[in-house]
């Protein structure tokens, strides 16, 4: 089955949902997302997990401009398998708090060798 | 994962980890150990859960708050007065949080929360915020109030916490002398959940399992557990055990002698009367014991009819006594009518002059109109008939109004 990379990236535009979450609905949060990894447990090959700072290496000495911004526009990665790229972006956009103002997943193919 | 984990493991967070620094850093307390659930969520999530979650919360809250107040205060007194440090994420949990002290860390707090300096009102949000993990938005609606409102009691809550000196723990003398104040606010955020006529049945009953919780807590401490505190613990469990059948399937509220008393739970009516039983020691006879004796009752008359009103009438008259209320005479009044008859209920309030709040409240005006109807006086049922109707706080009192106190 076909692997898609999903890349999670803020929007330019802003984070509105800046409120801090009560543990109340922190709770809740986790028990939606638990649900989710159960019901596309099948597609969900990589987690992933959040990214930090990065460092490009190039062949001449690299400004340091767009690098900036690619640090601060995705802020993590998970690999899904799945047959279609539609079938991926859908198992995306269910996750809860992925798709959300400000917030949005590239949904990229990775093609086997 | 246990039902209200997250919000049970800030309070315990924020009882066990200001009990360590103090309650002066208590903001920057609860800021660490809102940032350890954010953590928890996404590590959790991420990978799995550690096999202890309440030490791995303890650990990452006691790690941000240590390295917080390190940069709070440059020169590291308090830190090294405290003897604090940074604990190692892999080791065992400290044993400072052993369940036995965390209910401790927790009675601390409670006591904290009524400490005489603070206004009761705040005190009630205080302990909202901190042991019941509630934030600012989910205080006011479930009290009815403003946030700004919420802020401004906070405020003055923090302000007095600030003042008060370091103290590790409780002294016995000073436990008995608070024990009142933390009753009486257990009760009245008890009572906030239960007696509201205006919110969801779901956040009542939130408002209500948190009375309860606190309370056993309370009831479970050597220091706390006196029979008073067990009575409070009794009324607590047997109102509870009715609440479900309060209401009809559409929200509609149902009178008692209305409502299907196979939904009454009937785990918590044991409950609450093993807890009765366990008050009947001592010579402290309070108004808590009324209040539960009066509920047991209810929960034990087979119907309406059945009820052994004398008793609950008896109970009324040692309420008045303990805890002087107009309400109480109210409620006896209400209670005679059902034992003795109509007549004797009015006579129970002829020449009882209302305090202005009780005079204005739909409770007097209903009584009254339902005890004149109920004696053939149609005009004066009419009069306070309308007074009940138009004072009545909610859509779904006045429905009940209007069809229990509809003209025959």
């Amino acid at each position: 089955m076909p692997k898609y990379l999903c890349l999670q990236r803020n929007l330019p535009g802003g984070d509105k949902g800046a409120d801090k979450p009560s543990p109340a609905q922190m709770q809740a949060m986790y028990a939606k997302f638990n649900e989710w990894r159960e019901k596309f447990k099948a597609n969900l090959t990589d987690m992933g997990g959040r990214l930090g700072a990065g460092r490009l290496i190039t062949a001449q000495p690299a400004p340091d401009g767009p690098l900036v911004e690619v640090k601060e526009l995705v802020g993590g990665y998970m690999i899904v398998s799945a047959a279609t790229v539609e079938e991926a972006a859908r198992v995306a956009r269910e996750c809860p708090g992925l798709v959300r103002p400000g917030s949005g997943v590239e949904v990229i193919e990775i093609h086997a060798p | 994962m246990a039902e209200h984990f997250f919000r049970h493991e800030y309070g315990r967070l924020v009882a066990t980890l200001s009990r360590r620094v103090g309650l002066r850093h208590l903001e920057a307390v609860e800021d660490a150990a809102q940032s350890a659930l954010v953590a928890a969520l996404e590590s959790w999530t991420q990978g799995s859960v550690p096999e202890n979650p309440s030490a791995w919360l303890f650990h990452v809250a006691h790690n941000h708050v240590v390295g917080e107040l390190r940069q709070q205060t440059h020169r590291d007194r308090l830190v090294e007065r405290n003897g604090l440090g940074a604990t190692d994420a892999t080791e065992d949990g400290p044993a400072a949080f052993l369940a036995g002290d965390v209910q401790d860390d927790l009675l601390r707090m409670l006591f904290v929360c009524c400490d005489a300096s603070i206004p009761v009102e705040s005190q009630l949000v205080l302990a909202l915020k901190t042991l019941c993990g509630f934030d600012v938005r989910e205080i006011a609606e479930r009290l009815f109030i403003t946030e700004a409102n919420v802020y401004k009691r906070l405020g003055r809550a923090r302000s007095r916490l600030r003042e008060l000196p370091f103290q590790d723990a409780l002294a016995g003398e000073q436990v008995s002398a608070r024990l009142n104040a933390v009753r009486s606010v257990l009760y009245l955020l008890f009572t906030e959940g239960y007696l509201s006529s205006h919110a969801e049945a779901a956040i009542r009953q939130e408002l209500c399992d948190e009375a309860k919780r606190l309370a056993v807590v309370l009831a479970e401490h050597p220091l706390g557990g006196t029979p008073e505190t067990f009575a409070l613990v009794a009324l607590m469990h047997l109102h509870n055990a009715r609440m479900a059948a309060r209401q009809d399937a559409s929200g509609g509220l149902l009178l008692l002698e209305e409502q299907d008393r196979s939904r009454w739970d009937a785990r918590e009516i044991q409950l609450g009367l093993s807890w009765l039983a366990k008050s009947a020691q001592g010579d402290a006879f309070s108004r808590y014991h009324a209040e539960a004796g009066i509920a047991a009752e209810h929960c034990l008359a087979p119907s309406f009819k059945e009820t052994r009103w004398e008793r609950i009438v008896d109970c009324y008259a040692l309420l008045e006594r303990l805890s002087p209320s107009m309400l109480h005479t109210l409620n006896r009044a209400v209670a005679v009518a059902e034992w003795r008859g109509p007549a004797e209920g009015l006579a129970v309030l002829s020449g009882v002059e209302p305090p202005s709040w009780l005079a204005g409240s739909y409770l007097w005006a209903a009584v009254l109109a339902d005890l004149h109807r109920r004696c053939g006086n149609e005009q004066v049922a009419q009069r306070y008939r309308e007074s009940a109707l138009q004072s009545a706080p909610s859509a779904a009192v006045k429905e009940v109004l209007k069809r229990r106190l509809r003209a025959p």
